[in-house]
């Protein structure tokens, strides 16, 4: 074992070496090992808080994005709602504008028709009246010695019926 | 010239390159200050040494930024992401927090003691077998304790397995464990440094001047890539030694 040792040139120097590197050892734990483990863990906090928040902003902007379109489908879904409802409110005023005037329409119409009939009723019987004045006139001029006044008035009725059949 | 005169001279060679590279006037042999014999030089490497560590680390971590990280800062979180990334991966996130000061502390130091043995008349703590056996050594008791605090009395089962007469076996494997992990370090540096020796002493001076210098910079490069492999191998074996004997399955 001595030949060995001595061989290899091993001597104290072993010892001192091993001090050596466990000085180093407990001087770099103190001073230097803390450090680096603070800001390794604080580089890594600070990674997963911005990934973090990142993820969350993204979430917040997905939700936003879903709000706008759900928003925009409502506002599409009710201006076709609103032209809907004018279309048919137009069509609706239309019809009735027609409805009325057609109504309009047939009550001149029938008022005039009534006019008409009024007026031609009244003409005959004023032209009966006249005729009837103006018959009596002329008989009673023509043959007024005669004849009797009841046979006078059966004639005058027979023409005034027959001038009624007359059309006019 | 005979075989065995140019063996000598090769050997005075080496010799006279590393007398001539010793401009410090560290002594050669084991100085005795009163604690037993001990290599003077290989003391006052790993004191610069642990003092560039202290200087590194201590500006890296100084006004650390959060937003916007200095170079130094980026290259300690970097190396300290990277190992907790092996030790999470290979013991479980709890025990990883737990010795990631140490593998951290490993890494940097075993990575400063490789790449100080190419700063020109400088040594390598770990090209002396004294420091890297300690190291290991430490390794390894602490590979014990860990697997003895974190299992109990399970953990002797695992000399046993799968059957008594293992025995023996298990203790070799467990006991070359250091001795690899000690003299793998070892061997890489000290070979690097002897080779970086050599290529001065090989190369004259005349030549170096017409492009004898690229051997030794190719060597000097690959020499800081050794560095880094080496020590990222000791921490990473230090991971899988701890992961395998804390491991709750077997």
């Amino acid at each position: 074992m001595d030949a060995v040792i001595q061989a290899l040139g091993l001597n104290n120097t072993l010892v001192a070496q091993v001090f050596n590197f466990i000085m180093l050892l407990i001087f770099l734990r103190v001073v230097v090992y803390p450090h680096i483990v603070r800001i390794l863990e604080e580089r890594q906090n600070f990674i997963e808080n911005n990934v973090a928040a990142a993820e969350e902003e993204r979430k917040q902007a997905e939700a936003l994005r879903q709000q706008y379109l759900d928003e925009l489908q409502k506002a599409k879904n009710e201006a076709q709602e609103i032209i809907q409802k004018a279309t048919k409110a137009g069509e609706d005023q239309a019809h009735e504008i027609i409805e009325a005037a057609k109504a309009e329409a047939a009550r001149v119409k029938e008022a005039a028709l009534q006019d008409i009939t009024r007026e031609k009723e009244k003409a005959v019987a004023e032209l009966r009246d006249q005729v009837a004045t103006l018959s009596i006139l002329v008989a009673s001029k023509v043959v007024s010695e005669k004849i009797t006044a009841d046979v006078q008035r059966g004639m005058i009725d027979e023409f005034i019926k027959e001038a009624g059949d007359l059309p006019c | 010239m005979s075989a065995a005169g140019s063996h000598e001279a090769s050997k005075d060679m080496l010799t006279i390159v590393h007398d001539n590279l010793n401009i410090w006037g560290f002594p050669h042999g084991p100085v005795d200050f009163g604690l037993g014999p001990m290599n003077l030089k290989t003391l006052v490497m790993t004191w610069i040494v642990m003092g560039l560590v202290i200087l590194f680390t201590v500006a890296a971590t100084r006004n650390m930024k959060l937003k916007r990280p200095g170079k130094l800062q980026l290259m300690v979180e970097e190396m300290y992401q990277f190992l907790k990334g092996l030790a999470y991966e290979n013991l479980d996130p709890k025990k990883g927090a737990a010795l990631m000061c140490l593998l951290f502390s490993l890494f940097i130091y075993l990575l400063f003691c490789n790449l100080w043995g190419l700063v020109p008349t400088m040594m390598s703590p770990t090209a002396d077998v004294n420091t890297t056996l300690g190291m290991a050594i430490s390794v390894f008791i602490l590979v014990q304790v860990l697997g003895l605090y974190y299992r109990g009395a399970k953990f002797f089962k695992h000399f046993v397995e799968p059957f008594v007469f293992f025995l023996p076996l298990v203790i070799v494997e467990e006991l070359s464990k250091p001795l690899t992990l000690a003299f793998r370090l070892y061997g890489n540096i000290y070979a690097g440094e002897v080779l970086i020796a050599v290529l001065l002493g090989l190369i004259p001076l005349t030549i170096n001047f017409f492009g004898g210098f690229i051997a030794s910079v190719v060597w000097l490069s690959f020499s800081i890539f050794v560095g880094f492999i080496q020590a990222f191998i000791f921490t990473m074996l230090t991971i899988a030694y701890i992961g395998q004997v804390t491991a709750e399955h077997h």
